[in-house]
């Protein structure tokens, strides 16, 4: 056996400790799982673009494209600098044209970057990375990108629509032929479809498909490329041309402000109804794709729908018609189908975990101080009592039985939701307040304290005075009772509700696990309904509620 | 020490080891808990920080009175820990991610289902009842604190200023008060206002516990602390916020204290009553072999000695004999010699 060379050996054990320990220390730096990552920048773009083509060689380049667009400015250089121009259009890649062969990208970027750097740094100005520094832009550890969406909400939306900078087009009063539009099977051509505009997304998805381009790609070839022609032309309010102008926190606070700005000078301080041909009001049911109206009446009573007033209370048309503006049983059949993700119809309306859904929706309106102090206490798994479908659910009538909405014309069910919408009552209900003790004395920890006298009569006021301005709530709550069961829970609804002591006995018992003893059922209901709604007493002030007993 | 020796330790040691081994699996038997032994049930999202649970334990068990009373709540701006004073206490948690406000978390013993405390105690003071709670016997303590150092949960404490009857002092779960028919309930859970804290049997709590989660979903973290932790405990804790968040230790997993230590106590008697026979024994055996040895090298010399002695006189006779014999020899030729002189010496002498 020939010596081995002991300077090598060593070498070799300093090698496997150096080895282990920045094993030891990298799993020592990993994250805890759920912590933040930390934040980028929403102009970070990473340039992976030989990955398709195979392994990369080095990372992956972390390239911030508000820095370089702040920089050509400066240098009274435009966009072309790094894109070039096709079929009149500015390319959104960098320096090249479609059919770039792959080979040809590496010297590309290599080329133009490392080459404008170059000059940048010869004129003795600041430049990015030169030849050399490659770890400098092959990043192996990027920021992940705050990017947030861009969004478009109707105030935004208004905005586009009333803009004098986007003019109609000679065959329309609107310019909405300005961004939306169709593609023409038959022409081959994209087209303006008037009462069919759809939210983007219909057509643009997260990738590229059959020559489709995918949304980042579409809304950047219409929005930007927009804003850059009227930044050209001199138009007062072109908007935003970098990166954060849409896609960073600050930039979509500017927008926000100035929607704003705008709602306040509108009539009413609302954005105007979108026009396109929507009903006021709708008769929800479920309507065949295929018109097969030959179904049997065995579907529930169909909903009458405030279409317009519903428009009010959302962002988006997409707040509800998150995919497209057709209606929801197109997608949502009564037993699910694939183009759904076989969601059924029953679930699109009532699954209480989509924002989406009505009663997803109404449930995250019980989350403001007024309404959670009592909505807080109901169990979130109960199942809501059967007669409150029929809140929604109400009745057509002897002649026109559940089912047959479906052989209605759209236009005769919107009449018969209007009208069945004007009967629907408009305010809370409760028992007639003189009839309501006004001053209730609870009696418990009377050995510690002196009964508790609570003003039964403030309470019922300040819960309808919560309701006040509010549609949902007032409707909601109209039957007498309905709005007294936040406390008189459990038991039918009554004006002469049983004492709480009927049910909640003396000590807790395990073996009922919901049901609290007394003194806790009503520590339990009192003080975090207080705390929800934010109202003093604060749970610890024991003797604002239990005065002292005279000594 | 000769190779021979050395390979025999080596085999005793062996077979200690071997013999340890049943021992151990004996001491790690799986044990969950007393069935129907009772505990507590601690709910984060429902405790106010009040402190009345503080002013029921203190009155109940008879403790000094507190410093500033129990209904001054700025008490909790600082994080207290149980004394010798008192056996529970409650801390707040503020500015915890997530939590619209801040959560109390009342601190006292677990009672867990293998305590800690009692494992390391060698006088056997601590006893896990089988209703559940932990108590100790102050006949039997010899004040070593061994139970303070082995407490995951940091709950013994010792009254230092106690010169000539210290105590061990921590929560009873108020096992005297409630096998004595004096109490219903711990003093903590009867004056808690909100059910924060409810008793009942362990397997009644976590049923408690899980229709709690289920009936507000997403209200709770989907865990019960001390179903499992350090092998389980009486004491059970549910919260809306991560249980490390108020202060409840994440570290601890899931094995019950003795069982970390069983398996090396258990080899202690072993070691102690084999080995020394074990190992006199091999050096008796060695000993008697050396003896032996001894003697049969002495027997053997012995004859050796015997045997060179008898060669030796053998070889000494036979020189004798051979001199004896020369001796004659020459003898008779000088005298055979002399005679034929003697016949030719007149003739000569005639002339």
């Amino acid at each position: 056996m020939t010596k081995r060379n002991p300077q090598l050996r060593w070498t070799g054990i300093l090698v496997f400790f150096a080895a282990l320990s920045g094993v030891c220390l990298s799993a020592q730096g990993a994250q805890e799982p759920g912590a933040a990552p930390p934040p980028g920048r929403p102009d970070q773009i990473k340039i992976d673009t030989l990955a398709a083509y195979g392994k990369l060689e080095l990372p992956a380049v972390t390239f911030f494209h508000d820095k370089h667009t702040k920089a050509l400015v400066k240098e009274n250089k435009d966009c072309q600098t790094c894109h070039l121009v096709e079929n009149n259009k500015l390319s959104f890649t960098f320096m090249r044209r479609q059919g770039t062969k792959p080979e040809e990208l590496q010297s590309l970027y290599h080329t133009n970057c490392i080459g404008c750097h170059l000059e940048t740094a010869a004129a003795g100005k600041p430049s990015g990375p030169l030849d050399g520094f490659c770890r400098s832009c092959h990043n192996a550890q990027p920021p992940t990108p705050a990017r947030l969406d861009a969004g478009m909400d109707k105030t935004l939306h208004y905005r586009h629509l009333a803009s004098k900078a986007i003019p109609a087009s000679t065959k329309e009063a609107t310019n909405c032929s300005a961004c939306h539009h169709v593609y023409d099977k038959q022409t081959k051509k994209i087209v303006y479809a008037a009462g069919k505009e759809e939210s983007c997304r219909v057509c643009h998805g997260d990738k590229p498909q059959d020559g489709v381009l995918d949304l980042a790609q579409a809304s950047h070839q219409q929005c930007v490329l927009c804003h850059l022609d009227l930044a050209g032309k001199g138009a007062k309010d072109n908007g935003p041309l970098n990166c954060n102008g849409c896609h960073g926190a600050a930039g979509q606070a500017l927008v926000a402000k100035k929607n704003q700005e705008v709602v306040a000078k509108l009539k009413n301080k609302e954005v105007p109804r979108l026009q396109r041909g929507q009903p006021d009001a709708a008769l929800i049911t479920y309507v065949p794709k295929n018109g097969d109206t030959s179904g049997k009446s065995l579907l529930m009573e169909p909903v009458p729908f405030d279409h317009k007033a519903h428009e009010k209370y959302t962002d988006s048309c997409r707040g509800c018609h998150h995919a497209s503006m057709d209606s929801c049983a197109s997608c949502h059949t009564l037993t699910g189908a694939k183009e759904g993700k076989l969601v059924t119809f029953e679930q699109a309306m009532h699954s209480k975990s989509s924002k989406h859904s009505c009663i997803g929706c109404h449930a995250a309106k019980q989350a403001p101080p007024n309404c959670a102090g009592c909505h807080n206490r109901i169990e979130e798994s109960r199942q809501p009592e059967s007669a409150t479908c029929k809140l929604c659910h109400l009745p057509l009538g002897k002649t026109t039985l559940a089912g047959s909405g479906a052989r209605m014309t759209p236009q005769q069910r919107a009449e018969i939701a209007e009208s069945m919408l004007k009967e629907r009552p408009k305010s809370p209900g409760t028992y007639s307040l003189g009839s309501l003790p006004a001053k209730v004395e609870i009696r418990e920890l009377t050995d510690k304290y002196q009964p508790v006298e609570l003003d039964h009569g403030k309470h019922v006021q300040a819960l309808l005075k919560g309701m006040e301005g509010n549609q949902l709530a007032q409707y909601f709550h109209h039957d007498p009772g309905t709005m007294c069961q936040g406390c008189h829970h459990n038991s039918p609804a009554s004006a002469t509700p049983p004492r709480c002591s009927s049910c909640h006995p003396r000590y807790f018992d395990p073996k009922h696990p919901k049901r609290p003893g007394l003194q806790a059922a009503f520590h339990g209901q009192c003080m975090g309904c207080h705390k929800d709604m934010a109202v003093k007493p604060v749970a610890t002030a024991c003797t604002e509620c239990h005065l002292e007993k005279q000594k | 020490m000769l190779r021979r020796q050395f390979l025999g330790l080596l085999g005793a040691t062996a077979a200690c080891a071997a013999l340890g081994k049943p021992a151990q699996a004996a001491g790690t038997k799986h044990f969950a808990g007393y069935p129907g032994s009772n505990g507590v049930l601690f709910d984060a999202t429902r405790c106010i920080g009040c402190r009345r649970c503080e002013a029921g334990c203190n009155q109940v068990n008879g403790l000094p009175a507190p410093d500033r009373p129990f209904d001054d709540l700025s008490v909790l701006d600082q994080k207290r820990r149980t004394n010798a004073k008192s056996y529970t206490v409650v801390n707040r948690y503020d500015n915890i991610p997530g939590a619209a406000g801040p959560v109390y978390r009342k601190t006292q013993c677990n009672h867990c289902l293998e305590p800690a405390c009692a494992s390391a105690c060698f006088v056997a003071a601590f006893t896990k009842t089988p209703q559940g709670a932990v108590t100790w016997d102050e006949t039997v303590c010899v004040g070593c604190r061994y139970c303070m150092i082995a407490c995951p949960f940091e709950i013994p404490t010792y009254e230092y200023n106690e010169p000539l009857t210290p105590r061990v002092m921590k929560c009873t779960m108020c096992y005297p008060q409630i096998t004595s028919g004096k109490l219903r309930v711990p003093g903590c859970v009867g004056a808690c206002p909100t059910e924060a804290l409810v008793y009942g049997s362990r397997a009644e709590l976590l049923q408690v516990a899980r229709e709690r989660f289920h009936a507000h979903p997403g209200r709770y973290i989907n865990q019960i602390y001390g179903e499992r932790e350090m092998g389980g405990t009486n004491w059970l804790y549910i919260s809306g916020v991560p249980f490390r968040e108020i202060g409840l230790r994440e570290d601890l997993g899931v094995t019950p204290a003795p069982e970390l230590t069983s398996g090396a106590l258990a080899a202690v008697p072993i070691v102690a009553s084999v080995w020394p026979v074990l190992l006199l024994g091999i050096y008796a055996v060695s000993k008697a072999r050396d003896r032996v040895a001894k003697e049969e090298t002495k027997a053997a010399v012995a004859a050796a000695v015997a045997k060179a002695q008898a060669e030796a006189q053998t070889k000494l006779a036979k020189t004798k004999a051979d001199a004896e014999a020369q001796m004659k020899t020459a003898i008779e030729r000088e005298v055979k010699k002399a005679l034929e002189e003697a016949a030719q010496g007149p003739t000569e002498g005639g002339e």
